[in-house]
């Protein structure tokens, strides 16, 4: 399940202090809070931390907001990555998914003077449009990856499969040639 | 002795013979390496896909760690894991710079679960290769000699598809052909007046799409178009050993199953000329039993029936039973794959369908059919599949939050791939060995394996690549790409050739019935005992071999010739 937004308010001055200070100086030291070994990783509970899965929350919301269909937070999108990192993904996948989460943090703070989860909503969309065109026209392939998962996530979910998307157990049938007016929206497998 | 006849192996074609010879009243036991399977209990069938362990994926640890090589054959998946060896456990080896992908299961039903399903019938052009190209010996038979044997287990098996009335590609005895989808038809049509020689036609597969009284009898129903089909199916709709043969078998009461039974040789009867006993160790125990009967099938697969034999040494046969020629574990071929091309259509993005069709279409061999007209010998055919592109695309193209959400409501554009199948020519020094100084964890000597293409499969790869983008590029299509780089072999899953059929002992091993040429009581029906490749899926042909061999293995044990 995910959490709301506000509850993580008392870490975010902490957090605008610690970050906000070292990226001053541009260290790549800055991540304190994000500096840990994935190698120790093994159950769910320690794939993120509080923050970061906080971020987590946010950013996968963004990319896939709730509209007239739930949303990533909604079809439980994040606490679906967390499971898959800490049971599929290998040391150097979650390292790497961390290290997308902190670049988009890092990015937050150059571009807008402060943490993600500080910004405001539509400067979040701002935020994420940029960082996804540039990383999809660097060929950046942590972030593809990335993006990959939440989509899996999020559109092999009950709820991105059945309400966002069209999914039958058992279609029962072949109908080889339609118009897709009478089909209607994607099959999500 | 204990059973009339022993199966070694599971699989299609152990399943076909086990099948024959129980309903010819033979006590039959079937002897299956792997574990247990109950059909339709332990599939995973009906897991929705978030139901799905890790949403389909298998841990990326576990993967590199233990299935390296299963792992890259597309159906691999969470919910498929237990169809695969782990290879951490079942090690073979290769030369470094010679890789061979060998892609199995231990488990009742063997490969016949995972199977791509696709059927076609080899032609005499085939049958007649070897002789007229002088690539490989003779095929003892032709395609006469097959054909009742085809319609027999086409009839059973349940083979949808279309008649087209080729040569090249012998029609059959089929149900309902599932449709072409709207982009295949336009590409049929084009493909099809550009070049009269080819021909587009739904995939021929295993699946009822018309089940008989005999199908709905052995609990089988007809295809739902899930395309879950490797996890197994619990509508029985695609033939396996588990959903047709062994149901069938054990409905005679003649069939005994015994399972974790690994084969570790045969012991040979130099006065009898028989096979007198089959040595078994427990998968599980490492316990040794054996087992008589009068006769033996070895459908182990291609390259452990040659391990088998190639064990199997004695006075008689130092090089192996059966092995006067030398020929075991040698002429290994496979299909020539990772061959054709991709590319994407602008049109029809009004068009759709619904279901999830568990075939693509087929594209048979047109080159060197009435005449010699490439730079090669043989030929190649196409399996094609084509669709709208889905959520997936949404990692790879620009956007995020509400647009990007939008986008993917609706399909992508249609894209289309032709995947090449091409004819590997039986070569000497294709071979399975075994080292002798090395043994796997139940005492049996570790398989070498040595398999390389040659400047034959060099050039139909070219062509295959230059033809595939040429059809895509004619029919309209964008973004053409090759498919990538020619696969290792045993890529294609389609292993075969290690105990070849021909007329001379001193160059083949088995007969014309699949019964060695020095043993009287013993027969080999998996793809070790085909004479060439064809540029098919050979499975079919398997079954129709398979059938064949127990009728008349039956015959003569009927007429006290074994």
């Amino acid at each position: 399940m995910s959490e709301p937004e506000s509850s993580n308010h008392a870490n975010l001055n902490r957090r605008a202090l610690l970050l906000g200070a070292v990226f001053l100086v541009g260290g790549s030291a800055a991540l304190l809070r994000f500096t840990r070994d994935p190698q120790k990783q093994s159950d769910a509970g320690a794939v993120f931390s509080p923050d970061e899965f906080a971020l987590l929350e946010q950013v996968t919301e963004v990319m896939i907001p709730a509209t007239d269909t739930p949303g990533a937070l909604g079809a439980g999108v994040p606490a679906m990555l967390r499971q898959l990192l800490a049971d599929w993904g290998s040391a150097d996948t979650r390292s790497a998914m961390i290290g997308v989460l902190q670049a988009i943090e890092k990015r937050a703070w150059s571009k807008f003077g402060g943490g993600f989860l500080e910004l405001a909503g539509e400067r979040r969309v701002e935020l994420m449009r940029g960082y996804d065109e540039q990383a999809i026209a660097t060929r950046d392939l942590a972030y593809g990856r990335f993006k990959y998962l939440v989509l899996l996530a999020y559109y092999h979910s009950e709820v991105g499969a059945t309400q966002e998307l069209r999914y039958e157990l058992v279609p029962g049938a072949w109908r080889s040639c339609l118009p897709l007016a009478e089909v209607g929206r994607a099959s999500a497998v | 002795m204990d059973f009339d006849a022993i199966v070694v192996g599971s699989g299609i074609s152990g399943g076909w013979v086990a099948k024959e010879l129980c309903e010819r009243g033979l006590k039959t036991l079937l002897l299956e390496r792997g574990r247990h399977i109950d059909h339709k209990v332990d599939y995973l069938d009906f897991a929705t896909p978030w139901d799905l362990p890790n949403r389909g994926m298998v841990p990326e640890d576990e993967r590199a760690e233990h299935y390296a090589i299963q792992s890259t054959n597309h159906a691999f998946s969470s919910g498929t894991k237990q169809w695969w060896v782990r290879d951490s456990e079942h090690p073979y080896d290769t030369p470094v710079d010679r890789p061979f992908s060998w892609i199995r299961g231990y488990h009742l039903g063997g490969r016949s679960i995972t199977w791509g399903r696709q059927t076609y019938r080899l032609s005499d052009y085939d049958f007649n290769a070897n002789k007229l190209d002088g690539h490989g010996v003779d095929w003892p038979i032709r395609y006469a000699d097959i054909s009742p044997w085809y319609d027999r287990v086409e009839r059973f098996a349940g083979i949808s598809g279309a008649n087209e009335g080729l040569e090249q590609l012998p029609d059959g005895q089929f149900m309902a052909p599932l449709g072409l989808n709207c982009l295949e038809l336009a590409f049929k049509h084009k493909t099809e007046a550009d070049h009269p020689a080819r021909r587009v036609t739904v995939g021929r597969c295993a699946h009822l799409t018309e089940p008989t009284e005999e199908h709905i009898a052995l609990g089988r129903g007809p295809c739902q178009l899930r395309n879950v089909c490797e996890r197994g199916c619990g509508y029985g709709a695609y033939f396996s050993s588990l959903s047709a043969t062994l149901p069938a078998a054990q409905k005679t009461g003649n069939l005994t199953i015994v399972t974790d039974a690994i084969v570790e040789r045969l012991d040979y009867d130099a006065a009898k000329r028989r096979v007198s006993n089959v040595r078994v160790i427990h998968a599980k125990t490492g316990q040794g039993s054996s087992y008589q009967a009068r006769v033996v099938f070895l459908c182990a697969s291609t390259i452990a029936s040659a391990q088998i034999l190639l064990t199997s040494r004695s006075e008689h046969f130092p090089g192996g039973l059966a092995n006067r020629s030398d020929a075991v574990g040698r002429y290994l071929m496979d299909h020539v794959v990772g061959i054709g091309a991709t590319g994407t259509h602008p049109g029809f993005l009004d068009r759709y369908y619904y279901g999830r069709r568990p075939t693509g279409f087929y594209l048979p061999r047109y080159v060197n059919l009435t005449r010699q007209d490439a730079d090669f010998v043989r030929g190649f055919g196409f399996q094609g599949y084509s669709g709208r592109s889905g959520w997936h695309r949404g990692a790879e193209e620009v956007g995020v939050g509400a647009e990007l959400k939008q986008r993917l409501r609706g399909p992508g554009r249609w894209d289309m791939r032709l995947v090449g199948f091409g004819e590997m020519l039986p070569r000497a020094d294709n071979r399975v060995t075994l080292d002798a100084g090395r043994k796997d964890k139940w005492g049996l000597l570790r398989i070498n394996i040595d398999c390389t293409h040659g400047e034959n499969e060099r050039r139909v790869a070219e062509r295959a690549n230059r033809d595939a983008a040429q059809m895509l590029a004619a029919a309209g299509f964008e973004n053409i790409m090759p498919l990538g780089n020619v696969s290792p072999p045993g890529q294609a899953v389609h292993e075969m050739g290690t105990a070849r059929m021909g007329h001379d002992p001193a160059s083949s091993v088995l007969n014309r019935y699949n019964q060695a040429h020095d043993v009287a009581n013993l027969f080999i029906t998996d793809g070790s005992c085909m004479t060439s490749s064809g540029s098919v899926n050979p499975s079919l042909t398997y079954m129709a071999l398979s059938a064949r061999a127990a009728n008349h293995a039956a015959d003569l044990l009927g007429s006290g010739d074994i």
